[in-house]
């Protein structure tokens, strides 16, 4: 009953897509309002049927209903109850069911809270969003149904992969599907003003929430993604280039460029066109991370078992939204009427800059991602391209960008003063020069590029400061009218300083981390000591323990320094029965946002354990970044009010007027 | 500056940063690329000593052995070839004999594969994507590594072979 | 019938979602439109000059601009009241009234199972479902297994039954476990051999082979030990060895043994003359040999049922020259020589196009005793 209803609450979905899709859009062309206003009800209905479908399959998942072959295939009964609802998005099946759940929430959001918009532009977007929706039941139900039954169904499931069955994995696909889908909606919009064949400031404004909302959660969700793979996998790793994590890192530079693009169109009503050609690729970029995890083109740990009828199914998708929004940009783009003027030194300008990087690096990784998968198909030859491909492409484009940051918002709008701008900056250009000498001289020679990178993080960071003490005028006059300054500020503001400074932190944090890393592995026996970056760990013991669905090795080290006992620490190796299979959980000890790690290999015949420690300096600092920055997304995303980009006039610039 | 020589100084400055990202990717199209082998492809196709490449293949069973303080030795095979491989660490968790492996390394003066990386993070659904095509273009393809469809009995697959029908008859 | 009534009540849901908005034919009152976002930029700016954040000629500049954005978006924007064409709202209503519902099911009758109830783990485990008390047992076993790993008789019963339902690798585990804490034996050490080779699909490989060997050294007249050291023998290309390793154990054997003609039939196929029974059965008890019989059907029930699936996958993939060897040596120990003679056609047209395969099937066939 419970399974039967949820599936026929998707295909109920589906229909009510269907009509989403293709209503509303006769409604605009025969000018109907009550056809328009179809659009609202059947997307917030299609939801609510879609949020039935997936809390009848968390329902199967809750009561082990086996009879289910998805709920077979993926759960087992003797998990616990909280594996037991993240394993309904653990497998292919399920997070689509989750990703069309997400697909039509933001749909219904539309829906709900669209009441600024006009009509006709919400039917648009709505009937856009109906399209993209079909695609995806239809794909759902035909080629990967979670609700397919066993008449007679066995007493036991499978299990979830053993790698799995963890928290970071409760919540960081949620997130990245928050991120990927919410930019359906500036996809939706862009689309929608193609069709409309009009389009300016005021477009910029309406998608302004849903593309930070995406953006925040795709931030959100790549950085808890890179703690899990730094905890779960076991080899201290945070970032690999994987083809799955280049697929979430693609739409993010995308989706982060847009979000700078579209600031331009709201306040400036400049590079309209370039910002609708964003949001498409944004969104096309989040569909080619999808066809890429699930159609098995790819090998990677995040891949989902696969099935080529579905490789199929997913890039038809790709190519008839890609192509066909692709083509109606062509047609519909130079109908368009072009924006406003600005000089190339200009707040637009370092925006239009900061697109330009963003895009090209995104262009490289787009490359090194897909060009393995082009070279077997033509010369058969199969090769990887890695780290070291990204960190020769990736690293020299992101390097004029972070200069670059903290000039931009320093700028006046249509016209700037970059020497101006450098004055300002020379307060954050010594902290950042003091920073190198000072590591320069505490590494003594060692590696020269890592102490520059840490200027730049702090030069980036020092630039955020600058700009909020540049607003509020703090240091010229008095501290009273600062702070009631700041307090007027826009939210806005401070949450962009707040996103420029999370880059610094987050720099800071890679860099520290790949260069001052220390490492130990070998062979421990009970009562041997290891020495690591000042820190003496010591094999305790060596026990085991039986936990619900595993047995587990549990390995006590103590950690002391300088002969003073610190802490425990209790890295272990589980033994999954279900699936014959093992994971490592590392051991994490945290001081500041330095983290020692320890994870466990195999056990020698002798007794002896393979042990693997790092010391990671600053470690931390990598995930607190994207922190920073979703919090800046945060905070811009509460700020209501409408946003001015004042000009600065041609008779009142002073200066640098030859730059123009 | 006119609305053209604006529009030209943009287009410029585009065209200047795709021209820099390009020779970036060219140039390290060149250095960073590994290619990927099997033992029976390096048969036909020898690679230099020194030079980087991924090896893939089953981990030949019986030919692991274990030396001092992680040092790893063992036989990578895909049927018709095998090539030795030394490793310095900790293997993977899902590392087995028998099981489908990609090693990263290079062949040293005497023909042993030096690997500095194994991975082996494949479950009973997932192998390595390259050593699964290797396999399956030699016909050593065991169906249940694709998984495709489950069969919902009690996995009889493997029962139906010839031994264990002789001895149901000597067991009784 | 109550999952019908379900269906039906969501799908007047669903109906209803889209027949809501068509009931009205006006314009909404909630209606965004461009020129509203720019008078309230407008506004916007007014309260950025009284803060002090922007300065009073970059505001004037600014006002300008936004003035003239709102003046285009008035112009464009179509204020014509518009009504909706009965006509048009009566046919999206059919649509949704005929339309929807037809969708629904036509998509939802060949993909669902609506006949099929919830089976639900808890509710299962209270009432055992009728059609499957053998593997609910299983598991329950293995369950108590999990928590009691000590428990040697456990292991004891478990390990055949898995061994059974094909699970070799864990059958494997599991007369290991039972070997553990149940000592050691020559049968548990043969079984365990035994499940190797199953796990190695019937291939005796060293591992197993030295199972076995441990058997016969504790005990040299292990029935079963001594066949698969024969096989292992015959699958190591040695016929001579394993047809004197059957022949000694034919010698030994008492008349009725039941696994005398499967030797047999072992070492007629490495080409071994067969060894005469010696006397005549003496069968005496009746009920006896019922109950033997009872064990033999099953037993050959169980075989068939082995075959058959080899069969059916070599159906579907005919490139497992070794399997089909197999296949047709099974139909010859069952004694069905008109499905091994069909076998072998089926094998020959299924690797026909492969010169390799072709010439191993051939020579295979030729061991055993058919000509290629």
């Amino acid at each position: 009953m419970i399974a039967e209803s949820g599936h026929y609450a998707l295909v109920l979905a589906l229909a009510l897509a269907l009509i989403q899709s293709t209503v509303p859009i006769l409604g605009v062309r025969w000018r109907d309002p009550a056809l328009m206003n179809v659009s609202r009800s059947t997307a917030l209905a299609q939801f609510m049927f879609v949020a039935v479908s997936f809390v009848a399959l968390v329902m199967l998942y809750v009561t082990s209903d086996f009879s289910v072959v998805n709920v077979y295939e993926n759960s087992h009964s003797s998990k616990p109850l909280l594996y037991k609802i993240t394993g309904v998005w653990g497998n292919h099946e399920g997070s689509m069911l989750l990703w069309v759940s997400i697909l039509a929430l933001f749909g219904g959001l539309v829906a709900a809270f669209g009441n600024n918009l006009p009509l006709s532009l919400r039917a648009y977007v709505l009937a856009v969003q109906g399209w993209i929706a079909s695609a995806f039941y239809l794909f759902i139900l035909i080629t990967s149904n979670p609700f397919l039954r066993i008449a007679s169904p066995p007493i036991e499931g499978r299990d979830l992969n053993p790698v799995l069955q963890d928290i970071g994995l409760a919540v960081h696909p949620p997130m990245l599907y928050l991120g990927y889908v919410g930019f359906s909606i500036s996809f939706s919009f862009a689309v929608a003003a193609l069709l409309e064949g009009r389009i300016d400031a005021a477009w910029a404004r309406w998608v302004r929430p849903w593309t930070l909302v995406a953006w925040i959660f795709l931030t959100l969700g790549i950085a808890m993604g890179s703690y899990w793979a730094y905890y779960e996998l076991g080899w201290g790793g945070w970032w690999f280039w994987d083809p799955v994590e280049n697929a979430s890192l693609m739409p993010w530079l995308a989706g982060t460029a847009l979000l700078h693009s579209a600031v331009v169109m709201e306040k400036r009503n400049a590079l309209k066109v370039w910002t609708i050609l964003l949001s498409i690729l944004t969104f096309s970029l989040s569909l080619l991370g999808a066809f890429l995890v699930r159609s098995g083109v790819l090998t990677s740990v995040h891949a989902f078992a696969t099935d080529p009828t579905r490789g199929v199914f997913i890039l038809l998708i790709l190519c008839i939204f890609i192509g066909g929004s692709l083509s109606l940009y062509a047609f519909r783009a130079s109908a368009l009427k072009q924006g406003g003027l600005f000089a190339p030194i200009s707040r637009e300008g370092a925006l239009v800059l900061n697109n330009l990087f963003l895009t090209a690096a995104c262009a490289t990784v787009l490359i090194g991602t897909l060009y393995p998968l082009a070279l077997e198909v033509l010369t058969g030859d199969k090769i990887s391209v890695g780290a070291p491909f990204f960190n020769l492409t990736f690293g020299p484009l992101f390097l004029p960008l972070m200069i670059a940051v903290p000039f931009g918002p320093l700028l006046a709008w249509k016209r700037g003063d970059l020497l101006g701008a450098a004055q300002r900056l020379t307060a954050a250009g010594i902290a950042a020069l003091l920073a190198v000498a000072m590591l320069w001289a505490w590494t003594r020679g060692g590696n020269a590029f890592a102490p520059l990178a840490i200027g730049l993080a702090v030069f980036v960071i020092g630039g955020a400061l600058t700009d909020l003490a540049e607003r509020t005028g703090l240091f010229r006059v008095p501290f009273t009218t600062a702070a009631r300054r700041a307090r007027g500020l826009p939210r806005a503001t401070w949450g962009s300083a707040f996103a420029h400074a999370g880059v610094g932190v987050a720099l800071i944090g890679i860099v520290c981390e790949t260069t001052w890393n220390s490492e130990y592995i070998g062979s421990m026996r009970p009562d041997d000591v290891a020495k690591i970056a000042g820190y003496e760990l010591k094999l305790e013991d060596v026990t085991q323990r039986k936990g619900p669905n595993f047995s587990e090795m549990l390995a006590q080290f103590t950690v002391s320094r300088d002969g003073q006992r610190l802490s425990e620490m209790t890295p272990s190796k589980r033994n999954f029965a279900a699936r014959a299979s093992s994971t490592t959980e590392a051991a994490l000890l945290t001081n500041g946002a330095s983290q020692l790690y320890i994870s466990l290999g195999e056990t020698a015949a002798d007794g002896a354990i393979a042990v693997r420690i790092y010391y990671k300096p600053m470690v931390l600092l990598i995930w607190w970044g994207p922190i920073l920055m979703a919090f800046g997304g945060v905070l811009s995303l509460s700020d209501r009010r409408l946003r001015v980009g004042a000009p600065k006039p041609a008779k009142a610039a002073r200066g640098l007027q030859a730059a123009e | 500056m006119t609305r053209k020589q604006r529009r030209l100084t943009m287009i410029g400055g585009s065209l200047a940063v795709l021209a820099v990202a390009a020779a970036l990717v060219l140039n390290a199209m060149r250095d960073s690329i590994v290619f990927f082998s099997t033992p029976t492809m390096l048969a036909e196709k020898p690679v230099a000593a020194g030079k980087r490449f991924r090896l893939g293949g089953l981990v030949q069973p019986g030919s692991l052995v274990r030396g001092d303080n992680l040092a790893v030795t063992f036989q990578v095979a895909d049927g018709s070839a095998a090539l030795p491989v030394s490793f310095k660490g900790i293997l993977p968790d899902l590392f087995r004999e028998g099981q489908g492996v990609v090693a990263e390394g290079a062949l040293d003066a005497t023909g042993v594969f030096k690997a500095d990386t194994v991975l082996a993070k494949h479950d009973e659904t997932y192998m390595p994507k390259e050593v699964a095509d290797a396999l399956k273009k030699q016909g050593h393809w065991k169906d249940d590594y694709g998984a495709k469809k489950p069969d919902y009995s009690a996995k009889p697959a493997a029962a139906a072979q010839g031994a264990p029908q002789a001895n149901q008859g000597v067991s009784q | 019938m109550t999952l019908w009534f379900v269906f039906a009540l969501m799908t007047v849901a669903a109906i209803f979602a889209v027949l809501w908005p068509l009931r009205r034919a006006g314009r909404p009152q909630s209606e965004g439109s461009e020129a509203a976002v720019y008078r309230d930029q407008l506004g916007e700016i007014d309260r950025d000059v009284a803060s002090g954040l922007i300065g009073s000629t970059e505001a004037e500049a600014a006002r300008v601009e936004i003035s003239r954005r709102l003046l285009a978006a008035r112009d464009s924007q179509d204020d014509a009241p518009v009504a909706s064409s009965v006509r048009l709202r009566r046919s999206a209503a059919m649509l949704a009234l005929i339309g929807l519902p037809i969708i629904a099911v036509a998509t939802y009758l060949p993909l669902g199972s609506p006949r099929l109830g919830d089976f639900p783990l808890a509710q299962r485990a209270r009432a055992p479902d009728a059609a499957q008390p053998f593997e609910n047992m299983v598991a329950q076993v293995e369950a108590h297994l999990e928590k009691n790993p000590t428990d040697g008789r456990g292991w004891n019963v478990l390990a055949p039954v898995l061994a059974r339902l094909g699970r070799f690798d864990e059958a494997v585990r599991a007369y290991r476990n039972s070997i553990t804490y149940n000592g050691d034996s020559s049968e548990r050490r043969s079984d365990l051999g035994e499940a190797l080779a199953a796990a190695a699909g019937g291939v005796v490989t060293a591992e197993a082979k030295t199972e076995f060997e441990r058997a016969v050294a504790m005990n040299a007249d292990e029935v079963k030990a001594s066949y698969f050291l024969g096989l292992a023998a015959e699958q190591d290309g040695r016929g001579s060895e394993a047809a004197s390793i059957w022949r000694a154990m034919l010698a030994k054997a008492p008349p009725d043994a039941p696994w005398r003609p499967l030797v047999q039939a072992a070492l007629a196929r490495v080409g071994g003359a067969p060894v005469p029974l010696p006397g005549a059965p003496v069968l005496s008890n009746e009920a006896m040999a019922a109950a033997k019989d009872m064990k033999e059907a099953d037993r050959s029930e169980m075989i068939r049922g082995m075959v058959e699936r080899l069969a059916t996958r070599l159906k579907q993939n005919g490139d497992d020259v070794e399997g089909w060897l197999r296949l047709v040596r099974a139909y010859m120990v069952m004694g069905d020589r008109d499905k091994a003679r069909s076998a072998l056609g089926d094998a020959r047209q299924a690797v026909a196009n492969d010169e390799a395969r072709l010439r191993e099937l051939n020579e295979g066939l030729k061991n055993l005793g058919l000509d290629g």
